[in-house]
């Protein structure tokens, strides 16, 4: 009974939603307010039916109701209760669903939100964010439905259940995090949209747009992050970003939400650059539609990509509307997007933000360039060109480095104009450490582009403690507080720039992490029970090899100690061989499974995969990866996060 | 500053950007090679010396063999249509590899042969594939 209540929903929501346009476009011409009450209350309705359908079908598979094609596909009898939930996002057509899931909450924080604000805007904001749901519904009613039945002649007795992969903590929570990310910039997306079609492109809605753009932000960053330490943890290739399409289809908005952020600053200060911003927003959830297409359409082979699927046509028609109305918006609104004043002077904070802005743009274009080049190639050459993870880097390490070194720059310059003496005042400090690091670099026999990357970190790290301790000497000169008072009230009253600095610092620690690549080993063995094999300063010993029985699969486990040269024991790993579905009478169904093990120091990780074994000869095939560096990647992380809540928390009324 | 120098000056950063992205794309080079043909069994001809490729088909279903002396060394048939090659390839093998798997390898085209240094198996097919019936299979074998 309840699958057919899902589809209902779905069907009802979409109808909803066309009447919902209708009665805000009558609203529009006749501006009768009861037409903006009801458009208001059917926005309601769709946003609740949506999540009620996803809520049957969270209950579906939570019975293991397996009529449902989508519940046999994605789950079995044997799947863990918290995976069936996880199950909700596994599967192309529940996936879709959880996307207009999580857009229906955003709306309903919209509407009631702004209930009593933005009457000019809200209408339209209103009819964007609808007309985004329309097209997600109708790809869930008509193109992928979730509530199909089994196309099965036979009684399912049990689902295929969920791919061991899929099943771990971080694996649950990257999704819906990104989803949160992805799906938060249709927010900013309206609100920008509502602007240009009202002309209100004044600052009234910035501090809404600005925050509503660093909440998709927050939740985008932290989806990728988390992304890869999921990959790092379980993909056992020793690596955390690998360029794929659908990595750099999170990127991409990821990079020009970033420079939306930065340049929506002068705009609110200074007002300038109104088109560059509204272009940037526009771009950004263009790009976020371009992504959900790129993982869903099969263009692009990768680890990500779901089956192949006849949604591309749709999504291509979806972004080309988008694009048309954009650009028609744009340049039918240039006259009232002029700037207010002009930037003055190259040494200042406003050509800082605007050089900040051409790298994140070109970084993008790199990525997008490199992503979408395999299909251009074929289309112009008949070649089919794939690009791998040494284009992108060795186009962007370059440019990322710019970014870090103006990462430091820029606070450090004033607004308008930066003085001579200013200059000197600001930077030398940060100069000196750089090339204290630089010359120590040099000592240790450093030639790689560590050479210039760490002296980068340590110019950045300076300039931004110094940017703090001039707050706080102050704070403690002007209001005779303590240091750590000083320190609490001068981020507490200006949140949103200090919590900005920490999440540059975050960024900094993470460029470490990336930095340390540069001098990771690796190497492939195999070895006896009870030898051991020396590797990067390090002797690993084979002391067991034991197989273990659990629920659904059977694991050899392989005890492996590491001794260092002193012959000090550093640690015990336990890299793991699974064999899933072990019993399964279709050895066809039976699916092999590396756990591997790490051990982790702030300066390196020593990465262990058993990547094979043979019993009878008691021989283990390892992979052993010594990776330097690597936790500052996940430390920055967290102060990426920490400083970004930071900036978003509600500022105290003084 | 007027809106003039502001102009050319973010026009020639782009320009730069632009050459930089042109110049990494269409430079060669040869340790590090970030673009890669992928090409089809037969177009193998074309393959230059020394010239890295990509390809792709389905492991011939019983031709796996695991070296006995080192597992991490092994050789198949990789099929794609009509055409077959033979592969070798050293290292730690994907979960997923096995009969029927559809691969990716990256490597050189040697004599005739594929030495491949890099292998990757596309889409879990149990968790996309087909419903199993269990009420069809003997318990008794479970």
């Amino acid at each position: 009974m309840t699958p057919v209540l899902g589809s209902i929903s779905l069907s009802l929501a979409l109808g909803v939603a066309f009447i919902s346009i209708l009665l805000f476009s009558l609203f529009l011409k006749k501006s009768d307010y009861r037409f903006f009450i009801a458009g208001w209350r059917a926005t309601v309705v769709v946003s609740a039916l949506t999540i009620l359908a996803t809520l049957i079908l969270l209950y579906e598979l939570l019975l293991s109701n397996f009529d449902i094609s989508y519940v046999a596909h994605y789950t079995s009898l044997e799947t863990p209760t918290f995976y069936k939930i996880t199950a909700l996002w596994a599967g192309q057509s529940g996936s879709l669903l959880f996307w207009l899931f999580i857009l229906s909450v955003y709306t309903l924080i919209v509407l009631y939100q702004y209930r009593n604000s933005y009457s000019k805007l809200m209408p339209w904001i209103i009819i964007v964010l609808v007309f985004v749901q329309i097209f997600f519904l109708i790809l869930v009613n008509i193109v992928e439905n979730p509530f199909m039945p089994t196309d099965a002649d036979f009684v399912v007795i049990n689902g295929n259940g969920l791919n061991p992969l899929l099943q771990n903590l971080t694996m649950a929570i990257h999704p819906p995090t990104l989803y949160l990310g992805y799906v938060g910039f249709t927010i900013p997306f309206a609100f920008a949209i509502a602007a240009l079609v009202t002309k209100e492109t004044g600052s009234v809605w910035i501090r809404s747009i600005r925050r509503w753009t660093l909440i998709a932000w927050l939740f985008q960053s932290g989806g990728i992050i988390l992304g890869g330490w999921w990959a790092y943890q379980e993909l056992g290739w020793g690596g955390y970003w690998a360029w794929d399409p659908v990595e750099n289809a999170s990127f991409m908005p990821w990079l020009t939400g970033t420079a939306f952020l930065h340049s929506i600053i002068i705009q609110e200060k200074k007002g300038l650059l109104k088109t560059w911003n509204m272009v940037l927003i526009l771009v950004t959830f263009t790009l976020c539609i371009f992504g959900t297409f790129l993982t869903r359409s099969g263009v692009m082979s990768s680890v990500h990509a779901f089956a192949v699927s006849n949604l591309g046509p749709i999504f291509i028609v979806f972004i080309v509307i988008i694009l048309v109305i954009c650009i028609y918006l744009i340049i039918s609104r240039l006259p009232y997007l002029k700037s207010e004043k002009r930037i003055e002077s190259f040494t200042s904070r406003e050509s800082g933000f605007l050089l900040n802005n051409v790298i994140f743009i070109t970084i993008c274009f790199a990525v997008f360039w490199g992503t979408i080049f395999p299909v251009l190639s074929e289309a112009v050459s008949g070649d089919k060109i794939t690009v791998g993870a040494p284009f992108f880097n060795r186009v962007n390490i370059p440019i990322g480095l710019m970014l870090l070194f103006f990462t430091g720059v820029g606070p450090l310059l004033a607004w308008r104009r930066t003085s001579k003496d200013a200059f000197i005042r600001n930077f030398s400090i940060p100069i000196i450490s750089g090339i204290a690091i630089f010359i120590v670099c040099l000592i240790f026999g450093i030639r790689n582009t560590t050479l210039i990357s760490f002296p980068l970190t340590a110019f950045v790290f300076t300039a931004i403690l110094i940017e703090f301790q001039r707050g706080i000497n102050s704070r403690v000169t002007r209001f005779d507080e303590s240091f750590l008072k000083a320190l609490q009230t001068l981020i507490a009253r200006n949140r949103s720039r200090y919590g900005g600095y920490i999440a540059h610092l975050g960024i900094v620690f993470m460029f470490i992490g990336f930095s340390g690549q540069a001098f990771d080993t690796e190497l492939e063995f195999a070895l006896k029970k009870g030898d051991s094999k020396i590797f990067d300063g390090y002797s690993f010993e084979l002391v067991s090899i034991d197989p273990v029985e659990r629920p659904n699969h059977i694991a050899w486990i392989a005890g492996i100690n590491v001794w260092n040269l002193e012959k000090h024991l550093v640690t015990t790993l336990y890299p793991e061989k699974r064999v899933y579905f072990h019993l399964d009478p279709n050895p066809e169904k039976r699916q092999p499974h590396s756990e591997l093990d790490i051990h982790t120091t702030i300066y390196k990780d020593i990465y262990s995969i058993f990547s094979g074994v043979d019993i009878e000869k008691q021989i283990a095939y390892l992979k052993i990866m010594i990776n330097r560096l690597v936790y500052w990647v996940w430390f920055g992380g967290y102060v990426l996060i920490i400083g970004t809540m930071i900036s978003l928390w509600p500022a105290k009324e003084y | 500053m007027n809106k003039k120098k502001v102009t050319i000056a973010v026009s020639t950063l782009t320009l730069l950007a632009v050459v930089w992205i042109g110049f990494v794309t269409f430079s060669p080079n040869q340790e590090n090679p970030g673009m890669v043909r992928f090409l089809s069994l037969s177009e193998i001809q074309t393959v230059k010396e020394n010239e890295r490729i990509r390809l792709g088909g389905l492991v011939y279903p019983g031709s796996i063999l695991i070296s006995e002396k080192n597992q991490l060394e092994c050789n198949f048939q990789l099929k794609q249509g009509e055409h077959s090659i033979p592969v070798l390839f050293t290292g730690t093998r994907p979960d997923l590899f096995k009969d029927d798997a559809e691969v990716i390898v990256e490597g050189n085209y040697i004599d005739g042969a594929f030495v491949a240094d890099q292998l990757q198996t596309k889409c879990a097919s149990r968790f996309e594939g087909e419903l199993r019936n269990e009420a069809s299979y003997n318990t008794e074998s479970i």
